[in-house]
């Protein structure tokens, strides 16, 4: 999190900022004084003085409140599902032992599993997924990506209402498109996702050469939790805590564990399908070394192959690259990226390590190396995006500016931000300033898409389209606010091209359900409306969303 | 003292001198001209370069950019000696690297891309257009956003300003 000078802000007044957060907590499962550990600050750094003792208001939750963790079933690792159109399936949020780091936690998992089960599924395809709440929350599973009948999105409040602890639900799901999704509740996703409650869903095409050749698949979720020492940081019970820039984990986890490991021959080709699922978390992950070409991202492959230096992922978003690991020995699945340090007003670089890659000396067969070099250019995809594009250069029919109102924040924490470095980085890869973002909740910080033509914010914004018309929205994200940040912004049941940024064209396109809007950004959207019903446009920061960012676009 | 040490303090002092507004695009840098090009003016404005991610960072994170480049009342470069063309550089704060992104003119040009974490925009004449190190007299310059990424002694509360 950034210090930022007072813009457009509604402003506290010194009083309500200095009564607003200083609570005690009542965790339930935990003396009250464990709330008040101090949170894991970037080192080098300490808690500003005038936030010493404070706490998040609205009380502390984590999973298995009173619960002997030991006496959970251990989580085990994800386990492929193969499902056949027409199958049914059991999925249950469930409370599970997690041994992290050399540490025991209480979290969730589905169907004791974690990731949940990989589904793997013919494109067209339609199964049945009997879900059961057995967490101590209500939630809902959203099948994120997946162009699906409304009344299964999962979406609290929306398409349905949350499901009880001990109640069920049977969602209907079709895959009409082949790729990588993923699947996770909308109810609080800042503890259930954050927890452990996601999964993925590889759709397969039936043309086999829809991908390039590759030895070897691999299906990776990248996450982060927040823990101090053997304890995990709690969360705001009636409202999100960290809502000023979203939780941010200092444990890297690649598909739940830390630590990944793969051995692979010598030549290899590897087609890794990533998923970011982490709260808030921007990931640019690279392998060594190893030359990586993307190929497929949300909801479609690219028109174009493209090799990269590294993946950028933001919170929510899917990425399929190929890696070719061409000589023996050891490959660092890394995440780099450049934190801002406040204090000394430098960039410096944060390198963790998420795994690695063993090649042997035994060579890889079959060779895949001239199928490698090829980069593809999918004609089916130009094809098909080719009659939308008479819309990419007409004006928008919607514009939503997204900002941020708070009031009652700690008096330090507004005099600290008054007070900023002048800069505000287009993307926040780390928390910066985790004591000033742990004490922001939901009910202090609100998070805001704004209508421009209407003023309208968030739910009250009336936004009506005809299926199967084709809108243009503009996304500006405003530089000017209390605490500009980035934003993942996800449309349910529908795709999008992002077809501008900043009003320069994207050259090589792809059907997207995410994109990343930095700050002070614009970016121009082109919705293909073909889904009717109620579907949610929200920031996937998973605080954000619990801080009010959320809209709907009803397709009639 | 250093040459680059000298620049970096007198970047530092032209900063401490400089009233510090609220940085409200991340995007936009001015470009000041200097007495030899006292009719130039300029601005860069950066876009992350051309990537499937919609934002480009290089494999250690830092954004890449390319620079929109747009300049009015250049002089012509003949007029300032024997130089033949204007180059566009991007500078690293102390002064130790500088990046030739190419020739530039009264317009608009695009170049890059440009991934230092800050750096300064700077424009010269020049012989030619493929030189590699910077040799003619500066016309313009300006900050990145990222400048004002600064420790808090540099802000006016510290200075006594308010």
């Amino acid at each position: 999190m950034r210090w930022l000078r007072l813009a457009a802000v509604v402003v506290p007044t010194a009083a309500a900022a200095q009564q607003a957060p200083a609570h005690r907590h009542d965790m339930p499962g935990m003396a009250a004084d464990s709330m008040a550990m101090p949170i894991p600050m970037p080192a080098g750094m300490k808690m500003l003085p005038g936030l010493v003792g404070l706490l998040p208001g609205g009380g502390a939750f984590l999973p298995g409140a009173g619960l002997d963790p030991g006496g959970l079933p251990l989580a085990q690792p994800s386990r492929l599902t193969r499902v056949k159109d027409g199958d049914t399936l059991d999925l249950t949020a469930m409370l599970a032992r997690r041994e992290i780091n050399g540490h025991t936690f209480a979290m969730y998992a589905f169907n004791g599993q974690v990731p949940g089960p990989l589904i793997r599924v013919p494109q067209h395809a339609t199964i049945v997924v009997r879900f059961r709440n057995h967490i101590d929350l209500p939630s809902t599973v959203h099948w994120h990506g997946l162009r699906l009948d409304n009344r299964f999105d999962g979406a609290a409040g929306v398409t349905q209402a949350p499901v009880a602890p001990g109640d069920s639900f049977v969602y209907r799901v079709q895959f009409p498109d082949a790729g990588i999704y993923w699947y996770h509740p909308h109810v609080r996703e800042d503890i259930e996702q954050a927890m452990g409650l996601f999964g993925n869903l590889l759709v397969d095409a039936p043309d086999r050469d829809y991908y390039s050749p590759a030895n070897d698949e691999q299906v990776l979720t990248l996450s982060d939790l927040l823990v101090n020492a053997d304890t995990l940081i709690p969360f705001g019970r009636e409202d999100p805590d960290f809502a000023l820039g979203g939780r941010v984990g200092n444990l890297l986890l690649v598909n739940g564990e830390r630590g990944y490991a793969l051995t692979v021959h010598r030549g290899a080709v590897v087609r890794f399908f990533l998923t970011n699922v982490s709260s808030s978390r921007t990931f640019n992950v690279s392998f060594g070394g190893a030359p990586i070409k993307v190929v497929a991202s949300d909801a479609s492959r690219f028109e174009r192959e493209e090799l990269v230096p590294s993946v950028v992922l933001a919170p929510a978003e899917r990425y399929a690259v190929e890696v070719r690991f061409e000589r023996p020995g050891h490959y660092a699945l890394v995440n780099a990226v450049q934190a801002v340090n406040h204090y000394r007003g430098e960039f410096e670089a944060a390198v963790d390590t998420l795994g690695l890659v063993t090649v042997d000396t035994a060579a890889a067969a079959p060779d895949y190396a001239r199928a490698f070099a090829n980069r593809r250019t999918n004609a089916a995809v130009a094809a098909g995006i080719a009659p939308y594009r008479a819309a990419f250069d007409r004006p928008p029919d919607r514009q939503f500016t997204l900002t941020v109102q708070v009031t009652g924040l700690p008096l330090a924490t507004v005099q600290f931000m008054s007070i900023d470095t002048a800069y505000y980085a287009p993307v926040e890869w780390v928390d910066g300033m985790p004591d000033m973002n742990w004490l922001s909740t939901g009910r202090q910080v609100r998070w805001i898409i704004r209508d421009d033509a209407t003023g309208k914010e968030n739910m009250a914004i009336d936004w009506r389209v005809r299926r199967g018309s084709v809108v243009k929205l503009r996304i500006v994200n405003a530089a000017r606010s209390f605490h500009p940040m980035q934003h993942p912004i996800h449309l349910h049941g529908q795709r999008m091209l992002v077809v501008a940024r900043d009003g320069v064209p994207t050259r090589n396109l792809v059907w997207k359900d995410t994109v990343i809007i930095p700050v002070g950004a614009t970016v121009d959207l082109l919705i293909d409306a073909s889904n009717p019903g109620d579907w949610m446009l929200h920031c996937h920061i998973a605080e954000h969303l619990g801080a009010g960012m959320a809209t709907v676009l009803h397709v009639e | 003292m250093s040459p680059a040490r000298v620049a970096a303090a007198a970047l530092a002092l032209a900063l401490a001198g400089r009233p510090l507004a609220a940085q409200s695009d991340s995007y936009a840098v001015p470009l000041a001209p200097t007495p030899a090009a006292g009719a130039a003016r300029g601005q860069a404005r950066l876009h992350y370069a051309a990537s499937p991610f919609g934002i480009a960072v290089t494999v250690d994170g830092r954004a890449s950019y390319d620079l929109a480049i747009t300049l009015t009342g250049l002089p012509a470069p003949a007029s300032l000696g024997r130089y033949g063309v204007i180059v566009a550089w991007a500078v690293s704060p102390d002064l130790s690297l500088w990046q030739p992104l190419g020739a530039v003119s009264d317009g608009t040009t695009t170049l890059g891309p440009v991934a230092l974490n800050k750096f300064l925009v700077v424009i010269s004449a020049e012989t030619t257009a493929e030189v590699t190190t910077h040799a003619g007299p500066v016309l313009l310059r300006g900050y990145s956003p990222s400048i004002w990424l600064q420790s808090f002694i540099t802000h006016p509360l510290f200075r006594g300003v308010n």
